[in-house]
């Protein structure tokens, strides 16, 4: 389980100062990410739809930086969060959104459609839930090479109400394959607020008709999702069957770069600004002793320059070249 | 012959003995139908294509639900769709017709065994995809909850739907929008061939496919299939909640299939007929299956009626005798009836 | 009398306007009316407007239903590769059941659906997909290319009893065009000659007829009169009018943003090659998007799709003149 990430992976989900820190590092790294792209894609810089994960970074960091590279992650429309903690290199990463040859998947794929195999990063997908059953697929072949590796899958509330989610559930549950469906559930799918999808108030509540062990988290306290996947990880690790953890997050920008996000209500807004995820964990960094502000203002500054190193990679980096849809559509 | 449209008469009470009399009538018309199809395949071979599913085993199920029914009301099925209608009272000659195939058939031969419809009196169709129905129910729902005239919908499936996504989108928003639709899943304890605890979870931990219904906040209750009584106050209970906006309830109705998934699929030139339950042409489980016509609902429900004085044992053979004309009548018609004119199709490609 | 309104209002128009006619007209999906102070919710009242949870099986399957019983819903689906997570529902239920039923059963809705974002939303977001559509039976495909077809189509989409897929082309969303005032509905299954010429036939489609005019505007300066024909439907599909022009001039192209087995281009092409081989001075010229997914680079973007300038080429090609610059 060695990797860049699995490192720093420690049993049950266990947190000391390195690993807090890491958790800061990977937090700051894909809120400056994301910041920055925001006058990326208003220059068209970045085009197409770019979906920000600002306020949700907790989850992927909690989640993602507890597994190798041989642990396999499968992420949806909102992916930079979850390539970012899984490994994925920024710049190549910043590249792929900017439609550049030294992209990830050479600029053929874009904002929802990262792929980075050797990080384990087995992408994203644009379709609403169409990740989940890849995950079970994922996850048995896990099972039939014996080497029970973890796979996790990350989706929104609104993929819950998907047909898709109960035919993966169902089954991952009857076959007791290693996979961990992560919710991120910010309580909008897409721009519709979830009492307009489920009268189920818990995603969680959705898995104990599957038999499946489900729990939900605070999704902005990184402290509490990575103590809640790293014993979550080590049950599936274990061969214990399927598990679901939901983390009740707030995704501080709209649907998509651009969205008038008319359909929010702004006292939200401001109680969740409260919650911020890197503002939590930098207090509870200077209670706890792992970091001073000093070192967390450190951790941001060097996040900032390593975005503008990416923006100049990128940047750099030529279009890809026009004889790639005949080369690539199909394998060879 | 008692076939008229049920009536909604104290639908949340006790049936009175003369409705016990039809229900026990309509249960042993349709499994007279279903033999009859069934026989078919030997006493005519070639007359029937294609694959056909037989409701034997359900009748119970089937009339205490269509019991439960009031005028205006509407149901929608998986292909496994003969016994509905003959107990909502569409004419027998018609579906035997439809099923063999001939012009003068409830679709003009167009449908088939798997297809068949008779909007006239609230069946709104089989439809042939697993699962794929139980939406359909969901928007004749929200059809009757905007006229808001009191109507209901019954939608009726199998086990193996549930398993479907169509299952989980269609519950959820029938519950969030609490439309008049009752959810009627008929577990025979088969999906086509395989065992429902090879493909469900739920079924795999050995609970009721009821417990389901939590995952939309719907109410979920088992009843036994096999006792028609007992499924008439389940499914009225849950039509009276439906109606009074309430929402929708999933109703796990045990039932065991006496025949077949369906008559043998074969390519062209082998004849066709019903093979062994999957109990014992699969599995080998010879027990379960014996046990399963010891049970047998259609008998049983006659020894009931008979036991408890509400049905004449000479009466009783009386309507069976009737019911045998009737289904005499129906395969006489339905052979002696022209096959539909080549052309006769493109007509109805378009409304 | 007219005015002027962008493509995508067109077709809100167009529904709005039907809503107000019938009552039996219903408008859900994904991610709409979900705030009060939704235009169509405060009209027509939440029973008859509503958010969906995503769930295109149950979208498309509760219309299905709801017709059936009498309604004529309208879904909004947005993406139309969505329609392919309900591809069951969307070319194997409502579109068979009058048939089976023998007509008992009508199944009148619209599933509309945005196509053709060639903007960057790469690999899955993109498609032209209602070839696939086109030839499933009891189902009709309409695809606008002017915010006054957008209109009129939309009006006799939900007037038609059967089941139609209504395809708007997600680059023209914001094109503006005169619209007529009130009640607006154009025939299906009648072609729209949207340049009138005599030298070759450019049949186009969505947002390849707004390339195909300018291509023949560009062609016109070098003396080759072009005659740009939209058939409005793909199903049903206007044959003669194609015939009748390409009798005429003698030569065909055909514009498809879909890729070429997969285009209606190649039914168009078909049916002119039978029907009006003897017409035809030139062999028949498709010009469609290369067999690739969509990628999302820009310039590989662009490099795989029709453009004015393949256009021209393929018209210079057809009529055996000297290669034309740019």
């Amino acid at each position: 389980m060695a990797g860049e990430n699995g490192a720093l992976r420690q049993g049950g989900g266990t947190l000391d100062a390195n690993v807090a820190r890491h958790l800061l590092v990977t937090m700051w790294r894909i809120r400056a990410f994301e910041e920055r792209l925001e006058p990326l894609k208003r220059s068209s810089t970045v085009h197409g739809l770019t979906h920000l994960s600002i306020g949700q970074e907790a989850v992927a960091a909690g989640v993602c930086t507890q597994l190798g590279n041989d642990e396999i992650v499968y992420s949806n429309h909102r992916a930079h969060g979850h390539a970012l903690a899984k490994g994925v290199d920024m710049g190549r990463l910043l590249a792929e959104l900017m439609g550049r040859a030294d992209g990830c998947c050479r600029g053929l794929g874009g904002s929802m459609h990262v792929v980075d195999v050797a990080h384990g990063f087995f992408g994203a997908t644009g379709v609403v839930g169409g990740n989940l059953p890849f995950a079970v697929g994922a996850a048995f072949a896990s099972r039939l090479r014996g080497d029970s590796a973890v796979v996790v899958v990350f989706f929104g509330d609104g993929a819950a109400q998907a047909g898709i989610f109960a035919e993966s559930v169902n089954l991952a549950s009857l076959w007791q394959v290693p996979v961990v469906f992560v919710c991120e559930n910010n309580g909008f799918a897409e721009f519709t607020p979830r009492s307009a999808h489920t009268r189920v108030e818990r995603v969680s509540d959705l898995a104990a008709p599957f038999h499946v062990t489900a729990a939900t988290v605070d999704g902005n306290d990184v402290v509490e999702v990575h103590r809640a996947f790293g014993e979550v990880l080590a049950s599936a690790s274990a061969g214990k069957g399927p598990f679901l953890l939901e983390c009740l997050t707030h995704r501080r920008s709209g649907h998509y770069v651009g969205d008038p996000g008319g359909y929010r209500v702004a006292s939200d807004d401001e109680s969740w600004r409260d919650k911020d995820p890197i503002g939590r964990l930098v207090r509870r960094g200077a209670t706890e002793g792992w970091f001073g502000e000093d070192a967390a203002r450190a951790i941001e500054a060097a996040a900032r320059d390593e975005v503008e190193a990416a923006v100049a990679f990128a940047s750099a980096s030529p279009f890809p070249d026009l004889t790639l849809p005949a080369d690539l559509t199909y394998a060879r | 012959m008692a076939t008229g449209y049920p009536t909604d008469d104290g639908a949340l009470e006790a049936p009175a003995p003369e409705r016990l009399v039809w229900m026990y009538t309509q249960m042993y018309r349709i499994r007279e139908f279903e033999e009859r199809v069934k026989s078919t395949f030997t006493a005519h071979p070639g007359v029937i294509r294609g694959h056909t599913h037989l409701a034997d085993g359900a009748e119970g199920s089937i009339v205490g639900s269509i019991a439960a029914l009031a005028p205006g009301d509407q149901i929608l099925t998986s292909y496994r769709c003969h016994g509905y209608p003959i107990a909502l009272g569409t004419d027998t000659k018609a579906m035997m017709a439809e099923i063999y195939g001939r012009s003068t058939g409830l679709c003009g031969g167009l449908g088939g065994s798997m297809h068949l419809f008779d909007p006239a009196r609230g069946f709104l169709g089989g439809s042939g995809i697993v699962a794929q129905h139980l939406p359909h129910a969901a928007g004749a729902a929200w059809a009757a909850q905007i006229r808001g005239a009191g109507q209901a919908v019954v939608c009726f499936f199998g086990d193996g739907a549930s398993k479907q996504g169509a299952f989980h989108e269609s519950l959820n928003i029938a519950s969030l929008w609490k439309l008049p639709v009752v959810y009627v899943m008929e577990n025979n304890h088969y999906q086509a061939s395989t065992r429902s605890d090879q493909e469900d979870a739920n079924a795999a931990a050995g609970e009721p496919l009821a417990v389901k219904a939590t995952a939309y906040s719907m109410v979920g209750i088992t009843v036994d299939g096999t006792d028609p009584v007992a499924v008439h106050a389940t499914v009225a209970a849950a039509l009276a909640r439906a109606r009074a906006g309430e929402g929708p309830t999933l109703v796990e109705s045990l039932v065991y299939r006496l025949s077949a998934h369906g008559n043998l699929i074969a390519p062209p030139g082998v004849p066709l007929h019903y093979p062994e339950h999957e109990a014992v042409a699969i599995f080998g489980n010879q027990a379960e299956y014996e046990a399963a016509l010891r049970g047998d609902p259609v008998p049983r429900f006659r020894h009931r009626l008979v036991t408890d004085g509400v049905l004449d044992a000479l009466d009783a053979d009386a309507l069976e005798a009737t019911v045998r004309e009737e289904i005499d009548e129906a395969e006489r018609f339905a052979l002696e009836s022209p096959l539909p004119a080549p052309d006769s199709g493109l007509a109805y490609v378009y409304a | 009398m007219a005015h002027v309104i962008p493509y995508i209002a067109a077709i809100q128009e167009a529904i709005r306007e039907e809503m107000e006619r019938d009552e039996r007209v219903l408008y859900f999906g994904q991610n709409m009316a979900t705030s009060p102070d939704d235009p169509f919710l405060k009209q027509f009242g939440p029973a008859r407007v509503r958010v969906t949870p995503i769930s295109e099986t149950a979208e498309i399957g509760m219309a299905t239903g709801a017709a059936m019983a009498g309604f004529r819903p309208v879904v909004e689906l947005y993406m139309a590769e969505f329609l392919l997570v309900a591809a069951d529902q969307v070319v194997n239920e409502g579109s068979r059941f009058h048939f089976m039923s023998k007509g008992a059963v009508t199944v009148p809705m619209v599933l509309v659906a945005g196509y053709g974002f060639t903007y960057g939303w790469a690999g899955q977001h993109t498609g032209s997909i209602y070839g696939m559509f086109m030839g499933v039976p009891g189902l009709r495909v309409a695809m606008p290319s002017t915010p006054a077809d957008a209109k009129g189509l939309m009006t006799t989409a939900i007037r038609d009893d059967n089941p139609v897929l209504f395809f708007h082309h997600y680059l023209l969303a914001l094109t503006e065009g005169e619209v007529p005032d009130g009640e607006y509905a154009v025939p299906f299954g009648v072609a729209d000659v949207k340049r009138s010429g005599s030298d070759v036939t450019v049949v186009a489609t969505g947002n390849t007829v707004h390339s195909a005019l300018a291509a023949a505007e560009t062609l016109a300066e070098r003396g080759v009169s072009a005659e740009v024909i939209d058939p409005r439907t793909i199903a049903p599909l206007d044959v003669d009018t194609i015939l009748g022009s390409v009798a005429r001039t003698g030569h065909l192209v055909v514009v498809d943003q879909a890729t070429r087995h997969a285009s209606a281009a190649a039914v168009i092409a078909a049916e002119v090659a039978q029907k009006g081989f003897s017409s035809l001075q030139a062999p028949i010229s498709l010009v469609t998007a290369l067999d690739s997914s969509i990628a999302y680079a820009e310039p590989v973007e662009s490099f795989v799709l029709p453009d004015e300038h393949k256009i021209v080429a393929a018209v210079g090609e057809t009529l055996g003149l000297a290669p034309l610059p740019g």
